[in-house]
């Protein structure tokens, strides 16, 4: 894949045996947002059953019931769940319940995420609360509620993957509490690699840069906004198909030893002075 | 009755070679090991500025003397080494800060020529390791450990269009790292420094200021470092106070490498052009 052009027809990819996902059973939290439906969408296409949990009973209901019939469109089986990330004990007995209609867990997605960009002095303590919740507290959650269910497989095992973004370890201002959130999603992975591999369990982040689902983070009176894509090297916001099959390799059986490590799907992005 | 404790900073009876010392950030850093105490031996090629580097020294009270070097010959770092050990009788700090930018500008990659490459690679790189491989001899055969200290460039940590430089001074960043693992048990450390944006003296007139003050907006701080701004971070790692304290990278950068993402105010780099 070259750096620039048009996002990837991920049906036209050439498909060898370890992206295939047949038979497993995957579990995408925040498959509303537009990383989650292509990861989503990715997974049916490599084969694999999916569970569709969105953050909010609203409209979130909606977009992820129409992602179930285009699935079913693909051959794909999958059933939408509301599973409420604020709190640990919705997210376990969420996951709990999926794995039983399901059999089990063998893939775990959270794509939960919740921009704030405020000066500190003006962030509430609501506002803290919130976006550590939907940007943190969430992927906590899920990785142990998900690891939890992998533990009962029969071999033990599974992956998990975090959804992040790179601000998690780079300075922005007006970012303190969302790349803090970020940073701590990120350490989760670094952390949990070590403590879940006895049980089979991969866990590895995907840090995303600025994406085309992202626009609304710029404040469109300030005449520097449009530049923000300038500081990617192909010169274009990233699109959720460019996330989806570093999604599908890492859920496949070709990075089974592959743990602890977030990537950067970015463009570049981190990568240029 | 209270006794001062010994300052960790303290550079009283230690011996230090500075290469590219003759002006800039390396010029800086010779006087700030002297003001510590230190005997410090002034390396560069040019003849007067070392001179220069070692009048103003002593003026303040200080001990040096300039040895005129080219550090792209490892022979001739030898022999530095060996007239450090002359005059002082032992030697316990090398800093290896000569280099520099150089080579051709705005480059096709595929255009980039042997000899502007090589010439690069020598300046920065090889210059390095030739000092870093003296020094440790030296270090070994006394056997009371040494410090190293390296000098990189933050534009080594990203992607950059100068390309060659950058490169060589990655190769740096990965010699410090190597050089102390392998350099340990011998008790010496060998860290570096990584600067940003530094200017390397005061402004000639106010048209390089103003220049200065439009490329500091990009910085975080909002200003370009000072010259004079790395000689604490080199008695820091020369001294004592860092002894447990190896294989590192010191960024003085003013926030540069930190944030690097700004949709507003900064403008990317590689639009504006590269810089060193
Ligand atoms: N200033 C910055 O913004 C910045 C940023 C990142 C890294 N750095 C690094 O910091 C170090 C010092 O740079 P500076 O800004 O102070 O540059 P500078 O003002 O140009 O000084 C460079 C010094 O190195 C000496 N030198 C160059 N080539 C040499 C050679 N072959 N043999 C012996 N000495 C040599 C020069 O003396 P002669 O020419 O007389 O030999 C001079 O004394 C360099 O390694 C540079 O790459 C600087």
């Amino acid at each position: 894949m070259t750096t620039s052009g048009t996002p990837v027809d991920l049906a036209a990819l050439p498909g060898p045996a370890h992206l295939r996902l047949d038979g497993k059973r995957a579990l995408i939290v925040a498959a509303e947002s537009p990383v989650g439906a292509a990861i989503a969408r990715a997974y049916a296409q490599a084969g694999a059953e999916l569970a569709l949990a969105v953050l909010r009973p609203d409209e979130a209901v909606v977009s992820a019931k129409r992602l179930q019939r285009e699935l079913e469109g693909l051959g794909t089986r999958s059933t939408v769940y509301v599973m409420d990330v604020v709190l640990g004990k919705n997210v376990q007995v969420t996951t709990r319940q999926i794995a039983k209609e399901l059999g089990g867990v063998d893939i775990a997605v959270c794509a939960s995420d919740l921009f704030l960009g405020k000066p500190i002095g003006r962030t509430s303590d609501s506002e803290l609360q919130q976006v550590m919740a939907y940007n943190f507290n969430a992927h906590f959650f899920v990785a142990r509620s998900a690891s939890d269910e992998m533990r009962r497989n029969d071999p033990a095992g599974g992956r998990i993957i975090l959804l992040s973004h790179v601000l998690g370890e780079r300075g922005l201002s007006n970012t303190a509490a969302y790349g803090a959130a970020h940073g701590a999603t990120q350490q989760l992975v670094r952390s949990l690699s070590q403590e879940l591999a006895p049980q089979g369990v991969t866990i590895n982040g995907i840090s995303t840069g600025w994406m085309d689902w992202m626009q609304d983070r710029l404040d469109e009176r300030n005449d520097d906004a449009g530049r923000a894509v300038r500081f990617t090297l192909p010169r274009r916001a990233g699109s959720p198909e460019d996330v989806a099959p570093m999604a599908v390799w890492l859920a496949g059986s070709g990075a089974g030893n592959v743990t602890g490590q977030v990537f950067h799907v970015d463009g570049g992005l981190t990568q240029h002075l | 009755m209270v006794l001062d404790p010994p300052s960790p900073f303290d550079m009283d009876g230690k011996v230090a070679i500075v290469t590219g010392s003759g002006r800039g950030l390396g010029k800086a850093m010779a006087k700030a090991l002297a003001a510590a105490g230190a005997q410090v031996v002034c390396a560069a090629r040019t003849p007067e500025q070392i001179e220069q580097t070692v009048a103003e020294i002593t003026s303040d009270g200080g001990t040096a003397i300039a040895v005129p070097t080219d550090v792209t010959s490892s022979a001739a770092v030898d022999a530095l080494v060996a007239r450090a050990v002359e005059a002082y009788g032992r030697l316990d700090v090398m800093i290896a800060n000569a280099g520099g930018g150089g080579g051709p500008q705005n480059l096709e990659f595929w255009e980039y020529p042997d000899d502007a490459f090589e010439s690069v690679v020598a300046t920065n790189l090889k210059s390095a390791f030739y000092s870093d491989r003296a020094a440790a001899r030296q270090f070994v055969a006394q056997g009371e450990g040494g410090v190293i200290v390296n000098v990189a460039s933050g534009t080594a940590l990203r992607g950059n269009q100068q390309f060659a430089y950058p490169t060589a001074k990655g190769g740096v960043i990965s010699l410090t790292k190597s050089a102390a693992t392998m350099l340990a048990k011998h008790d010496i450390r060998v860290n570096a420094i990584v600067p940003g944006y530094i200017n390397q003296r005061p402004p000639r007139d106010e048209q390089e200021a103003e220049v200065r003050r439009n490329r500091g907006v990009r910085v975080p701080v909002r200003r370009l470092g000072d010259w004079w701004e790395l000689g604490p971070l080199a008695l820091y790692l020369a001294s004592d106070a860092s002894r447990y304290v190896t294989g590192e990278l010191f960024i003085i950068d003013g926030g540069g490498l930190a944030g690097g993402l700004a949709p507003v105010t900064f403008a990317p780099a590689h639009e504006i052009g590269a810089a060193s």
